[in-house]
């Protein structure tokens, strides 16, 4: 094996929000290629612990070593922060975000959106940025929906276009913030499928996720968080097939 | 016609004053209210303190007072500043306080405050999930700031800043009071003379409400401009 650093590698993290602690030592190594799916109830931390991952939130304790290079923090009467920000704006144009609300620029159309970060944030030239998110857009299908404002785009659209955006950095890893949530439910299997191409093709994701059938079918490692901590992780088939805590199984199981 | 009696020229001259006059005070409004928006919204308690109290002092006190204020105590202040150098230091310098640069300065600190509370509301109107995107791709405060917190921010803004820009436009009329030679000044000077106020007050009534609409066509224009992407979705016809 070929000894290359680990895209992305979190070590004991913990957040809290005042007294409330809502990540309480978090650890998560992804290699190259895996899939990695959070799943947990609503309040378990595992949209938190991804917002961690790319800083959007300000973890209080732990490690975060992005392709073998660690972030490094400082104290200050705000608390923990990054102590070199130039590090953060570097580490976050290698992990690639998408949104469960999109966030797709309102003002920009869709192709403005793909070329953005390439080119202001990666110094892409331009025409190459242009190019390259062309072919993009025709991979997720909305090649002719290039010149419109994600306003005129359905949510699945929008999706689409959000994740054509994320490839778009050539990230390391993508982090994937319950992209299904929002969207009609027959918008769904779209994105799903954009997503299981990428999987197929080698991408190292993480992905927060309720869509067990994804989870199930797609990732190499599956994590159920329940208050902060990690209850159970390992393989789909024995976190998923075979529950083995009681909390777990409940949350498994069918609904009515 | 009307017959201006000569003055004609010279109103002319003072319409281009008050034109001058508003646009650098719109500028200069502009750049401080960006800042003290920006002063208002940051974590810094000094700062937040600061802005507070410019936008406070200069929201409950009348133009007109504060622009006397700042001509005669400004004029004031430098003299004590001359003549402290000139006994200490023995270096004679003068500086008269010129009335356009004091107009300038007063009308851009007026609605700098002004500004400050529309920017600033501009700012927080802006969607979160818009910032959270730029900053998780990796854009600096900076780039955010030029890419998407600003041409954002301005379909909030622009109705306020439009609203400004008019009442700083007539706000102009003041500085007549302080010697500054604009179209009123010199229309009051025509009544006086010639005993015939609306020959002269009903030009310049036209003159503002030509500048007037003009702005209000350029604000229509910005605002179409800045709205790009918000309007409803059938408006574009897919």
């Amino acid at each position: 094996m070929v000894d290359t650093p680990l895209p992305l590698e979190v070590r004991d993290l913990k957040k809290r929000f005042g007294d409330n602690e809502v990540l309480k030592g978090l650890s998560l190594q992804a290699r190259q290629g895996d899939v990695i799916t959070l799943i947990g109830a609503s309040g378990s931390g595992k949209s938190t612990f991804l917002r961690c991952m790319n800083l959007l939130e300000q973890p209080n304790e732990g490690e975060l070593i992005v392709h073998g290079e660690a972030i490094r923090f400082k104290e200050t009467r705000h608390g923990r922060e990054p102590a070199d920000w130039q590090q953060v704006v570097n580490m976050r144009a290698k992990l690639s975000m998408v949104f469960q609300n999109f966030n797709l620029w309102a003002h920009m159309t869709l192709l403005e959106n793909v070329i953005e970060a390439p080119v202001h944030v990666l110094k892409k030239p331009r025409k190459e940025a242009v190019e390259h998110g062309r072919a993009l857009l025709d991979r997720v299908g909305l090649l002719d929906r290039a010149d419109y404002y994600p306003a005129q785009m359905s949510g699945g659209q929008q999706q689409r276009g959000a994740i054509a955006r994320a490839l778009a950095m050539d990230p390391e890893v993508m982090l994937f913030d319950e992209p299904t949530s929002a969207l009609d439910p027959e918008l769904v299997g779209d994105v799903l499928k954009v997503m299981r191409d990428l999987a197929k093709e080698g991408r190292t994701m993480i992905v927060v996720t309720h869509e067990m059938a994804f989870a199930k079918d797609v990732s190499s490692q599956v994590m159920y968080l329940h208050q902060g901590m990690v209850e159970e992780a390992g393989p789909p088939a024995e976190v998923l097939g075979n529950p083995r805590s009681e909390r777990l199984k409940q949350f498994l199981a069918p609904k009515h | 016609m009307i017959d201006l009696q000569g003055y004609g020229p010279r109103l002319l001259e003072g319409a281009l004053v008050t034109i001058e006059l508003a646009l650098l005070s719109l500028v200069v409004a502009i750049i401080l209210g960006l800042l003290t928006a920006s002063a208002k919204m940051s974590r810094s308690w000094l700062l937040h303190k600061i802005g507070t109290l410019y936008t406070t002092i200069i929201r409950g006190v009348p133009d007109l007072v504060l622009m006397l204020l700042l001509f005669f105590g400004g004029q004031i202040g430098i003299n004590m500043i001359t003549d402290w150098l000139y006994d200490r230091f023995d270096i004679d310098i003068f500086i008269n306080v010129n009335e356009f640069a004091a107009g300038v300065i007063t009308i851009g600190l007026i609605f700098g405050a002004y500004m400050a509370e529309t920017f600033r509301g501009a700012f927080m109107a802006v969607d979160n999930g818009q910032i959270e995107a730029g900053r998780a791709y990796g854009m600096s405060e900076r780039l955010m700031f030029r890419r998407i917190r600003f041409p954002q921010m301005m379909r909030h803004a622009l109705p306020g800043l439009s609203n400004n820009w008019m009442v700083l436009l007539k706000t102009t009329a003041l500085v007549s009071i302080i010697g500054l030679t604009d179209m009123v000044r010199v229309a009051a000077e025509a009544s006086k003379a010639t005993h015939e106020p609306f020959t002269f007050l009903i030009p310049v009534a036209i003159i503002y409400l030509l500048i007037a609409s003009v702005s209000e066509w350029i604000f229509a224009r910005l605002q179409k401009r800045y709205n790009v992407g918000f309007g409803e979705a059938d408006e574009w016809n897919n």
